[in-house]
């Protein structure tokens, strides 16, 4: 009986050293996080000399106008973002899925954007942006049209473009990966069934695609909700709130309005909306994989 | 006769060494230890490392220094500051820092190493340090609990302190028959002619940014118009008249500005003066070494500097940097000796020329100083009237300065209400004054 018992943990032994660095190295500082977001925690402070505070930090982001601006800007970009890079990158895939001469060379380039430091990044499009020595507005001179405040008047926008340069390469490597490893046989027997070219894309490619979209989506939502660097150089959320992201509102009140307790419980808000987020992803995967299968079946029955 | 002066030489060389050990230096007990600062990367402290070599020459004690962009800095010093055992013998501290390191009992009062006869020189002259910087940036727990006054005492000297002047192109006004602004009026009349009489050129250059940019911008007119961020009770007066006219001028120097300005960072307003764009620069004295540096700029040689112009009073900003002694400083003495000598006569001397800003009134009126930096004088004139209180040093600043700042911008680039602008700064400043506990004696 004993012998079973033990036979029983043996797994659980082997388990065990991996579960206790993952509770170490994982779940320890997010607890300290969720630990810290219910104090009055300012830096000078160790955390246990800070107060207790309940659900004040909460509470009083709840009611902070700024906060509010905040979120609905961060909502604003990374939807805005990871639409378009989605379009774009899946779009480019499957124009470029082919066997084309130097395509080796063509993806590296494509590529590039994403291996650049962020705060290089900033600085770039900061500098292209500049309203008197900047490229773009150089460019609108030289062709007669009036020059654009971009930084001022369409901050938001101008940081969009940035971000979907940099990004769309990452959707459109996984796109491409994903399309040229689906299988031959379904597109060869929609082809020689009369199917166009769109209705290949729109019935067999992206249906099959979609798995990977939908992971490759959250992706770069869940990275979207966290971009911090290139916002910050090149606009330090302004002018007033208008690009000041979650990431870099909490990364001010840590710093500049040293509330490590406030910023803790904004990191948490954060987090709770990107589970919430991977949960519905994954949900909806879930459902598109049952969605399938019941059609498998019922396909198989009526054969 | 050679016997002689050879008996002669021996028995000098024998008092020489012999009074020597007498009469150890002040830095003999210290010879031979390694002192860790920590300095920001800033224009003043790449002067500092071109001088520290002669003070381990002159003092035997080693300095290893950590250099660190200011934010950067900021935060590894809060990491730093409390440990147990830190790794800094002297830190040097942005402005808004002191409020919370002197809060948390970070920072040695000086009290006891300017007591300590073996370790302050008597020639060290303090009253010579620039008064406005000292109050600024040395003192706590006197005046609104951060300024000088009866409760207070040392616990930074200023190095690397900074304070406002006007910089304007000596060519375009000559050109136009243009007076050197004195006062606001004056100024702001000259900002806005500049697009008509130079197509292209913008007035006067100035940080619009959303947040601290804003914020110490408007900052910069309040003091001169007679206003202030707290009256002395606390109270937010910010959206008094004073503060309406400070946002007033601050959106007539955008909206006359060059192309973009309500973007305009430091670094694209310093940016816009050095590349000509512009026919005025108000900020920051730390600039004078750029502008006459023909790799940075266009316009060497056609700057001319005045002082900040007045409005009701003359306030020109204070700000930069001061230097500290940790309280988890492990040589500690020997920090106070460096820090004694950077900010020394001779040191400050030394600092500024090596292209740094100097701290004491001596080195401004300094005849080899000012024939190498000529605007010397006049930016010496100006620290005479640097006002320690043009913006409050509270630990609670950095939230209402954000907040500030923002709200500035939108004014600037969404057209928001001065007045409305001004009075939610006010509410929303009173909230946090509250919470943080400075209506409890009301």
């Amino acid at each position: 009986m004993r012998a079973t018992n033990f036979n029983r943990l043996t797994p659980y032994l082997f388990l065990a050293p991996a579960l206790v660095i993952m509770v170490l190295a994982l779940l320890y500082p997010l607890g300290y996080m969720v630990y810290g977001s219910f104090r009055d925690w300012d830096p000078s402070q160790s955390l246990g000399e800070s107060e207790f505070t309940g659900l004040a930090n909460y509470v009083t982001l709840w009611n902070d106008a700024n906060f509010r601006e905040s979120v609905g800007v961060t909502l604003k970009f990374a939807v805005s973002v990871v639409s378009v890079e989605m379009l774009l990158g899946v779009g480019l895939a499957l124009l470029l899925d082919r066997n084309l001469r130097g395509m080796s060379i063509l993806r590296t380039l494509f590529i590039l954007p994403m291996m650049i430091a962020p705060v290089v990044v900033g600085l770039v499009w900061r500098y292209m942006y500049h309203p008197t020595v900047g490229v773009f507005n150089r460019t609108l001179k030289s062709v007669g049209l009036e020059s654009v405040d971009w930084l001022g008047q369409h901050a938001l926008l101008s940081v969009i473009i940035a971000d979907i340069w940099q990004w769309t390469p990452f959707i459109f490597i996984l796109s491409l990966a994903a399309l040229q490893s689906l299988p031959r046989s379904a597109l060869e027997a929609a082809r020689i069934d009369g199917a166009t070219g769109w209705q290949q894309i729109i019935y067999i490619k992206l249906p099959l695609m979609m798995p990977v979209l939908i992971v490759t989506g959250l992706l770069r939502l869940i990275d979207a909700f966290k971009v911090l660097e290139v916002i910050l150089v090149m606009t330090e959320g302004g002018p007033g709130l208008s690009t000041e992201i979650l990431a870099l509102r909490i990364s001010r009140t840590a710093t500049e309005f040293r509330e490590l307790g406030v910023a803790a419980a904004m990191s948490n808000y954060l987090l709770i909306l990107l589970m919430l987020l991977t949960l519905f992803m994954l949900a909806y995967n879930r459902w598109q994989e049952y969605r399938a299968a019941k059609a498998q079946r019922i396909m198989e029955g009526g054969v | 006769m050679l016997s002689i002066t050879k008996t002669l030489r021996t028995a000098a060389a024998a008092s020489v060494l012999i009074a020597g050990h007498a009469m150890a230096g002040p830095y003999d007990d210290y010879a031979g230890q390694t002192l860790v600062v920590n300095f920001p990367a800033h224009p003043h402290y790449d002067a500092v490392r071109k001088i520290l070599p002669e003070f381990t020459k002159e003092t035997g004690i080693e300095v290893e220094v950590d250099q660190l962009p200011y934010l950067k800095m900021r935060e590894r010093q809060t990491l730093e500051l409390g440990q147990d055992e830190g790794d800094y013998d002297l830190i040097a501290y942005v402005v808004f820092s002191k409020a919370d390191y002197v809060y948390a009992d970070q920072l040695e009062n000086l009290a006891r190493y300017f007591m300590n006869p073996k370790l302050a020189d008597p020639s060290y002259d303090a009253d010579d340090l620039i008064d406005g910087y000292v109050y600024n940036i040395g003192f706590a727990g006197g005046n609104k609990g951060y300024l000088q006054g009866k409760t207070g005492s040392l616990f930074g000297i200023p190095y690397g302190s900074e304070t406002s002047v006007l910089g304007y192109r000596k060519d375009i006004f000559e050109k136009h028959g243009l007076e050197v602004p004195e006062t606001y009026e004056q100024m702001l009349d000259i900002a806005c002619k500049i697009p008509e009489l130079e197509p292209g050129m913008g007035g006067l250059s100035s940080r619009a940014a959303s947040g601290h940019h804003a914020s110490h911008a408007f900052l910069l007119h309040l003091a001169p118009m007679g206003g202030r961020v707290f009256d002395d009770n606390w109270n937010p007066t910010v959206n008094n008249e004073a503060g309406f006219k400070a946002a007033t001028a601050l959106k007539t120097i955008v909206d006359c500005g060059p192309e973009g300005a309500a973007s305009f960072g430091f670094g694209e307003a310093l940016g816009s003066f050095l590349a000509g764009d512009t026919a005025m620069f108000l900020d920051t004295t730390v600039v004078a070494g750029q502008i006459d540096d023909p790799k940075k700029s266009k316009v060497v040689g056609k700057v001319g500097w005045a002082m900040h112009p007045m409005d009701v009073r003359r306030g020109s900003q204070t700000g930069g940097f001061g230097i500290g002694i940790p309280k988890n400083a492990e040589n500690k003495e020997a920090a106070f000796l460096l820090m004694q000598w950077l900010t020394s006569k001779a040191g400050d001397k030394l600092v500024a020329m090596a292209g740094g800003n100097p701290s004491r009134f001596s080195t401004h009126n300094d005849a080899e100083v000012n024939a190498k930096f000529p605007h010397m004088a006049t930016f010496g004139e100006a620290l005479k009237h640097a006002d320690p209180d043009w913006r409050p040093i509270i630990p609670v600043w950095g939230k209402i300065n954000a907040d500030l700042g923002t709200t500035l911008s939108k004014v600037l680039t969404e057209d928001l209400d001065i007045q409305e602008a001004l009075d939610g700064v006010a509410a929303r400043a009173q909230v946090v004054m509250e919470e943080a506990g400075y209506y409890t004696w009301k």
